[in-house]
């Protein structure tokens, strides 16, 4: 073990080129990572909500069009954003936009499915008790139907980001400079420790998954146990 | 100009190939994981932590790390450490002659990549596996045992038929990840269907065309793969 390797570039590793170029790394795997769960978690409830209160044909073309997006490789995804997005709307997306949008189309068709389960799992004795009380329909998800529903989806919420943040690892294939593509440089340039290099950069990805995953189960926990 | 052509045959066979290696790959992949998620479930659940810490921690560090950086370990990190005549025996062509065919034996980024995609859909399939098993009441098992069976009869005749039934629909789940996620192979130069499609538009600027097979080839073999699992579930008795 040569670990001269990881302590020479761990700037490159944390941060990129950054200050004196884009910022690169770590931090970018964080910041994808933080803008794809946002963005797929507010995709997921619009679109987990709408499978919830349609019916017949607008639900069936819901449910194809998010079983397209959880039937397709991330990859094939990416490449789709990244050479269709310019050509049809003619501009030039930046490839940290493009692999957030094909991740947030993804973790969000995942997540809509979650949040529908967690809505059926309860009773339609909710829905009519809540509407017999007098509730507007959007009134009975917001005070009924979702504070009993969100305990039921956490953890598929929390599996789908800590996927989120492996998946970050796939904007390598268009440049994006993350961990991934900072480490595959580090190792081409040096030619001679990639086993020390990879394993550095595994064990980075490690820490920050299972941060995450000791940090919102206690969350989910705490809030299970208010509700 | 999206549309304006086909592709000409010569890249639909590209295309096809490019199939054809990951429509092998996965379905190689599932059989050695499947069998090696096994082993792993029983190394998990096993009382004597000698087997479940290290199981444990085998699990939690390959379910909690990118493919990718994987496979980048398993093609350029274990290639680093091999001995140098593994390395050489590894980089030469080998062929043998079997009776009705012949064996080749595939260049090192197939051998990685097989390997990688192995023990990452391993540790997918054995908490699955673990699941199904933990979704037999356990009154089942005391039930069994006050009846006299032994402990390995409980266990073959009346948790394993019931941990399988349980664990069926979310290993084709992982079944399908496999599938899906043999595309990330092409970043270590496996000529899979990604990397052909990919190949393809490089070469003809047929972007919709390229991508557009690539991702129905994908789709039929996800959608493949459900209406097996339904046929399966139907086939099954009620109970």
């Amino acid at each position: 073990m040569n670990l001269d390797v990881i302590t020479d570039h761990l700037d490159y590793f944390l941060v990129g080129a950054y200050p004196h170029g884009p910022l690169g790394g770590a931090a970018l795997t964080l910041i994808l990572s933080v803008l794809s769960a946002l963005v797929s978690g507010v995709l997921g409830f619009i679109l987990g909500i709408a499978l919830a209160v349609t019916r017949g044909f607008a639900q069936t073309s819901l449910l194809l069009v998010l079983s397209f997006f959880r039937a397709i490789p991330v990859i094939m995804l990416i490449f789709w954003t990244y050479f269709m997005l310019p050509i049809v709307f003619g501009i030039n997306v930046p490839g940290i936009a493009t692999v957030v949008i094909a991740l947030s189309l993804i973790g969000g068709a995942y997540l809509a499915h979650s949040v529908y389960a967690g809505i059926r799992s309860l009773r339609q004795g909710q829905w009519q008790a809540a509407a017999a009380l007098g509730l507007r329909p959007w009134q009975v998800l917001r005070y009924v139907i979702l504070p009993q529903a969100l305990p039921i989806m956490t953890p598929s919420f929390i599996n789908q980001w800590v996927a989120l943040i492996k998946d970050t690892s796939l904007a390598y294939v268009i440049g994006v400079g993350e961990l991934s593509f900072v480490a595959t440089q580090v190792s081409n340039r040096e030619m001679v420790y990639p086993t020390e290099i990879f394993l550095f950069v595994a064990l980075l990805y490690y820490a920050i998954c299972s941060t995450l995953e000791f940090f919102a189960n206690r969350v989910a926990r705490r809030y299970q146990q208010a509700t | 100009m999206l549309f304006d052509s086909l592709l000409a045959p010569k890249y639909l066979g590209w295309l096809l190939d490019g199939f054809v290696v990951t429509v092998v790959l996965s379905a190689l992949t599932c059989a050695s994981a499947t069998a090696l998620g096994f082993v792993l479930c029983l190394g998990r659940i096993a009382r004597s932590p000698f087997w479940s810490l290290p199981v444990r921690f085998f699990l939690s560090l390959f379910r909690n790390t990118p493919l990718l950086v994987q496979l980048f370990f398993w093609y350029f990190g274990a290639a680093a450490l091999m001995p140098e005549s593994v390395l050489h025996w590894l980089n030469q062509p080998h062929h043998w002659r079997l009776p009705l065919f012949g064996v080749t034996w595939p260049p090192f980024e197939y051998v990685a990549g097989f390997f990688g995609l192995t023990l990452y859909t391993a540790a997918f399939i054995a908490e699955e596996f673990r699941a199904g098993v933990q979704g037999v009441p356990p009154g089942q098992a005391r039930a069994a045992l006050a009846l006299g069976l032994r402990r390995y009869q409980v266990w073959l005749s009346v948790i394993m038929p019931q941990a399988v039934r349980i664990s069926l629909p979310p290993l084709l789940g992982q079944y399908m990840n496999a599938v899906k996620n043999s595309s990330l192979t092409m970043a270590i130069g496996l000529a899979e269907l990604s990397y052909a499609s990919r190949q393809v538009e490089t070469e003809t600027f047929k972007t919709f065309q390229a991508f557009g097979i690539a991702t129905l080839l994908y789709i039929g073999l996800i959608v493949l793969i459900e209406l097996a699992g339904q046929w399966i579930q139907h086939r099954q008795p009620a109970h």
